[in-house]
């Protein structure tokens, strides 16, 4: 019968007058709180083995670059996450906005090499609007067509990534904006301009997520896709433009490529796809929908380069690597499964049984 | 009726010995007993969130009791599996059906004895005599061969039926067999049950039909809050006297709003709505400060007319009028738009966020109502309208922090309404707004209703509880076939009246 | 639509499928004769066998409601691991020793993932992409990285050892012995998922995992066989691409596991579960490899594959999503918000 009846009235602190939900609220502090630990652990852990090579500061200069173009994609992929959904043609979508602008760039620069360096920001614009494109795709997809996310982005990001191969010829494409590429090797105050972008990104998220109405719906839709659209929430609406959000940062995450290294290719950051997902699980996103938080994804984000660049300090190699992330994935998930004990599924009466997978 | 086969004579084919069951700090099950001998019919009585459903489970091997035992055949089982339940002949109906919507009807009706006899192999051919053969003894007209899942509700039923009969069980558990079968289904199944009983088949029957219940069985268990209540012979109980054990109180049945019909203006007018195979040419008016109620067999057509109405389903012909002004109701967004509202049936899946906060939950339907110049949610707004709700509904729980799992049935209720009333609806319709609700939350939420209705709003109840009905409601359309047979007003409304119109 | 249409059209759209299979190769054979001949017809049977021996894996788990992107690595590793020690220990392996051991590697890894999913409940697509890094990573870490040119002679013999031989020259056509195994699997499994009631529990667990479990189908036992299983099946499908390529490389096959799914949902089966079948399945597979096949003949270039069968797989898909919506709509009461969860 009804399972509320059965639950015992939790003892909730008061957390306050506000109206934020305190459950999320207490969930968001919990992972946030565990990513904080795993951060310095790892960090720690590192320094600790070996301390002239991880602590040099090239090395703490390539966590702080080389985060950004990740967490930005493990933000975008925790934004479909909330809804319940996947985004699996993230990196796709980021390739095609990296050769989208280096292809503007190289054709401009044939005849007129100074217009196309002082282009550089509608390039920019180009590419995150090719990331949009994307996400527009997957959006009507998902949302107008029916068909499940997972499919969905798995189609678009082998349509995608073999736009980029026929474009690109299957070849690597040389040649990008000076300003981007100065972009990324610019630090103020010793904080790298791209780890500030990643910053500002997160920032921004987060306030779509937690101050708006659509971001609010956004979490609605994941907790509850039914309830959802049985309190009015037009779930097309809020999917749409989940997806087009989640294009744009797969857009900006191409720029953010570009700036690093100022090459694109069909093939870059193939290993992403599973990393990004490792990160958003890690860092507090309920792959069923509903949770997440942008605090926990960055020091997520965060956790997994100091691993991966101590992987390296202490001789580790990339395989390696992919053991750890794996490993920590499912160790996060199995830790939280026994410490929560899930509740079981709901059941619906008689009728199919649409839980999502994945 | 004929004579019960003075069932004490003979050895008990299930004993229940002192279950207790607890979820979480909970308690479900208190030490509960009782005994089943062959050839017998108990009804196991009791309101929702009662334990009914619990004992069910653990009869049936899905959840193992904290403590006590089930002793089937004089053999006790400590941890008994659903297989080994099977096994010893133990058959469940469950509410939900509990069937694979993606298999046949054939092989719904004969998987399960197969999984309980251990075989390994399976032949479609082989396993359709059987299903044939129960289905032609029910004199029922189910195409084997179709999915399931494309079956109506009431096909679903009668396939879950035929599944437990399939099998030589003993003891056979229906949980709400009869809700969505017409007379003569409900005719024919009560027949079976007879011949089942003088095969010496004992059945545990649980039905909130009260008097459907007396009439098939011999003996009435009541549970109250996981307790045993009492047993008791059906002949000597009434359904007035079963009530008053389910509750502990007497049921006060008298109606509680005017006998005269409201005299406001109409705030909602449907003309001739039509949506092939769900209802036909329905026709009604609903006043500002009315609470109507709607009333029909399951898959009568009532949820759809509502559903429709709130845009979940558009109908495909027909005018609605809400306020005077013709609205088109194609989403849900067209009927919020409109102002009206819906508090769904199924509360768990369709009304609530369980796991998020009241407040959440709350203003989820008002969310761009409450939006600033920045097009950020106005969180000084928000929470004035969040306190106020809270405050006026009277929803008990610590702070509106508080996820909505952690609530009771009736406050989770609570937090639907609240969460419509937010939205400031010129119409609210509820369907079954007080199933799985306890007896004083019910009638506070009913006077609630009545409030809101006088404030202003017009109130739709759908509802299949007659005495609810006849508290609540000032006038009830009676569903029947998808087609609004009856119009009951003023001295017209009482609980026999409608039960009678209702099941003609 | 009459029965007889009906039964055509199949319970998973079978015939829409091989009416699609037919006309593509008709229309393909129209525009370049050259792509109607036996050469093309046993190449692309060729190509068929190793995706589909994965494919048929990939449906089990689909059918039992789970997914699974794990299999290339234990297909890798298995493979792999076999041919390296079959290559360095004295003891000759033979070829059926060979398969034994890469089997039994098979079985372990599949262990590995549907325990950890059946006895803590976690979706399957997590915890498989977790493995598929753990798997790929020790392979690579502590079995080796370095690719192997020849194989050990017993699998090597079987490298180029045909069925049959027609012709000669430049048009002869040569069906890969290997074909055998794969269409004896299919066929097993067909068998086993329409006549054992092991295999009617997938399908029962798939449609509704609770209702399973009241029916009393040992739900956690079945998903661990589940994955044993398809690990095993993968594990075969490595040693087929092993043999057939003539070499062993431990950076293969990981990557292309979207594909295979792709194939497997083309087929007809249901992401969500308890749908699907072996012809359907047999049928996307050969419908992926026709085009790729086919693309390059009519003229298009092989960069398109990808897009090719991304594309396809969204038309495949979204057809089927748009005809559910319009049924759903059809049928009232609540199934239309079943369809929404879904999507």
């Amino acid at each position: 019968m009804s399972r509320t009846d059965q639950t015992p009235p939790q003892a909730v602190a008061d957390g306050g007058r506000a109206p934020g939900s305190l459950l999320s609220r207490v969930q968001a502090d919990r992972s946030v709180t565990r990513m904080v630990v795993l951060v310095v652990v790892a960090f720690a852990f590192f320094a600790v083995l070996n301390p002239r090579v991880f602590l040099s500061s090239i090395n703490l200069q390539n966590i702080a670059i080389s985060s950004p173009e990740i967490g930005v994609l493990a933000l975008a992929m925790m934004l479909a996450m909330l809804t319940g959904g996947i985004d699996l043609s993230l990196v796709s979508i980021a390739n095609l906005s990296a050769i989208t602008i280096s292809t503007l760039f190289t054709a401009v620069g044939e005849n007129d090499p100074a217009l196309a360096q002082s282009l550089a920001p509608l390039f920019v614009l180009a590419g995150i609007g090719v990331g949009l494109l994307g996400g527009l795709v997957n959006g009507f997809l998902v949302s107008r067509v029916g068909i499940t996310p997972i499919l969905a982005t798995l189609g678009t990001m082998q349509a995608f990534n073999g736009l980029a191969v026929v474009w690109t010829g299957g070849t690597v494409l040389y040649g990008s904006p000076d300003s981007l590429t100065s972009l990324g090797q610019t630090a103020i105050a010793g904080v790298p301009v791209l780890f500030v972008v990643l910053l500002v990104t997160a920032a921004v998220v987060a306030v779509v997520v937690n101050r708006t109405p659509i971001g609010r719906k956004v979490q609605l839709q994941g907790a509850n896709p039914v309830a959802a659209r049985y309190s009015g929430i037009d779930s097309r609406q809020v999917l749409m433009r989940t997806y087009l959000i989640s294009g744009a940062l797969g857009g900006l995450a191409g720029v953010l490529f570009l700036s690093r290294n100022p090459t694109a290719s069909a093939d870059y950051g193939a290993s992403y796809v599973l990393l990004v997902i490792v990160i958003a699980v890690l860092g507090g996103t309920n792959p069923n929908g509903g949770f997440a938080t942008v605090t926990g994804v960055v020091l997520a984000t965060l956790t997994l380069q100091i691993v991966a660049s101590g992987f390296t300090a202490i001789r580790l190699s990339s395989y390696q690597y992919a053991i750890a992330q794996g490993a920590i994935l499912i160790a996060v998930m199995v830790i939280d499964q026994v410490r929560w004990r899930r509740r079981p599924p709901r059941r619906r009466a008689g009728t199919s049984q649409a839980s999502t997978p994945a | 009726m004929t004579t019960p086969p003075s069932p004490r004579e003979s050895v008990p084919v299930l004993q229940v010995r002192d279950i207790v069951k607890t979820y979480g700090g909970v308690t479900a099950l208190n030490g509960v007993s009782l005994d089943l001998f062959p050839g017998e019919v108990l009804c196991l009585a009791g309101e929702n969130g009662c334990g009914k459903s619990t004992l069910i489970k653990i009869i049936s091997g899905v959840e193992k009791p904290d403590s006590g035992e089930i002793i089937v055949d004089g053999v006790a089982h400590p941890a008994m599996q659903p297989a080994d339940a099977i096994k010893s002949g133990i058959q469940v109906i469950y509410q939900d059906f509990s069937l694979f919507p993606n298999l046949t009807v054939a092989e719904n009706i004969v998987l399960t004895s197969a999984v309980a006899d251990r075989r390994r192999l399976y032949s479609p051919a082989g396993s359709r005599p059987a299903a044939q053969a129960i289905v032609d003894e029910l004199g029922l007209d189910l195409d084997l061969d179709a999915d399931v899942d494309s079956l109506s509700v009431a096909d679903k039923q009668l396939t879950a039926i035929c599944r437990a009969l399939v099998s030589d069980a003993r003891v056979i558990v229906m949980d709400e067999p009869t809700t969505a079968l017409t007379h003569t289904e409900v005719e024919r199944l009560f027949a079976l049950v007879q011949r089942l009983r003088d095969r010496g088949v004992a059945l545990v029957f649980v039905s909130h039909k009260l008097d459907e219940v007396l009439q098939v069985s011999q003996r009435v268990t009541v549970l109250r809050s996981g307790r045993h209540v009492i047993t008791a012979d059906a002949a000597t109980l009434d359904p007035r006297s079963v009530a008053r054990h389910m509750t502990g109180r007497d049921v006060d049945d008298s109606r509680s709003v005017g006998l005269v019909p409201v005299e406001g203006p109409p705030v909602l007018e449907v003309v001739d709505l039509s949506l092939t195979g769900a209802y036909e040419g329905i026709s009604f008016t609903l006043r500002r400060g009315e609470v109507l109620g709607v009333t029909g067999l399951l898959g009568s057509g009532r949820t759809e007319i509502a559903e429709s109405l709130f845009g979940v389903l558009p109908a495909e012909r027909g005018t609605v009028r809400v306020d005077g002004q013709e609205v088109r109701l194609h989403t849900i967004r067209d009927a919020v738009r409109a102002g009206i509202g819906y508090v769904p049936e199924d509360r768990l899946s369709q009304g609530l966020f369980m796991d998020r906060s009241i407040a959440d939950n709350m203003i989820a339907g008002s969310l761009d109502a409450h939006r600033t110049r920045w097009r950020t949610v106005d969180r000084a707004g928000t929470r004035t309208t969040i306190r106020g709700l809270f405050d006026r509904l009277r929803i008990k729980a610590p702070n509106v922090a508080a996820p909505v799992r952690s609530l009771s049935g009736g406050n989770a209720q609570r937090v639907v309404l609240a969460k419509w009333l937010a939205t400031k609806p010129k119409v609210l319709m509820l369907n079954g707004p007080t199933v799985g609700v306890d007896v004083g939350s019910k009638e506070e939420i009913l006077a609630i209703l009545r409030a809101e209705a006088a404030a202003g709003m017009g109130v739709i109840v759908i509802s299949d509880d007659a005495p609810e009905l006849v508290a609540s409601c000032h006038r009830v359309l009676v569903i029947r076939q998808g087609r609004l047979a009856h119009t009951l007003e003023g001295e017209g409304i009482s609980v026999d009246t409608i039960r009678e119109r209702v099941a003609a | 639509m009459s029965g007889g249409l009906a039964r055509f059209r199949g319970r998973n759209n079978e015939g829409v499928l091989a009416v699609v299979l037919l006309l593509l190769v008709v229309g393909m054979s129209v525009a370049n004769p050259a792509f109607f001949s036996l050469s093309t017809g046993f190449s692309i049977l060729r190509g068929s066998i190793v995706p589909l021996v994965f494919a048929l894996g990939v449906l089990l788990v689909i059918i039992s409601g789970g997914i699974d992107v794990s299999f290339a690595a234990i297909a890798v590793f298995a493979a792999y691991t076999t041919v390296k020690v079959a290559g360095s220990t004295a003891l000759p392996l033979g070829v059926l020793g060979a398969f034994g051991l890469a089997l039994v590697i098979g079985a372990l890894l599949g262990l590995v993932n549907g325990l950890v999913i059946a006895r803590f409940r976690l979706p399957t697509l997590i915890v498989t992409l977790g493995t598929q890094g753990i798997f790929k990573g020790v392979l690579l870490t502590y079995v080796g990285a370095r690719f192997i040119a020849d194989l050990p002679d017993s699998m090597a013999g079987l490298s180029t050892t045909n069925l049959l031989t027609i012709g000669s020259g430049q048009g002869r056509a040569q069906l890969h012995v290997l074909v055998l195994p794969a269409i004896a699997l299919a066929v097993l499994l067909a068998w086993m998922l329409r006549r054992t009631m092991f295999g009617r529990s997938i399908y029962a667990i798939g449609g509704d995992q609770e209702a399973a479990r009241r029916a009393g189908i040992r739900v956690m036992r079945t998903q661990v066989w589940v994955f044993a299983l398809v690990g095993m099946m993968a594990a075969a499908g490595g040693m087929f691409h092993m043999i057939m390529g003539r070499s062993a490389n431990p950076q293969d096959l990981v990557g292309g596991e979207l594909d295979i799914i792709a194939a497997v949902v083309l087929g007809g089966a249901s992401i969500f579960g308890g749908r699907g079948s072996v012809l359907g399945t047999v049928l996307g597979v050969l419908l992926v490899q026709v085009i790729n096949n086919s693309l390059i003949l009519v003229g298009v270039p092989s960069a398109w594959q990808r897009t090719a069968v991304g594309v396809l797989l969204i038309v495949g898909v979204g057809v089927q999503a748009l005809a559910a919506r319009r049924s759903a709509r059809k049928v009232h009461a609540n199934v239309i918000d079943q369809q929404e969860v879904a999507a």
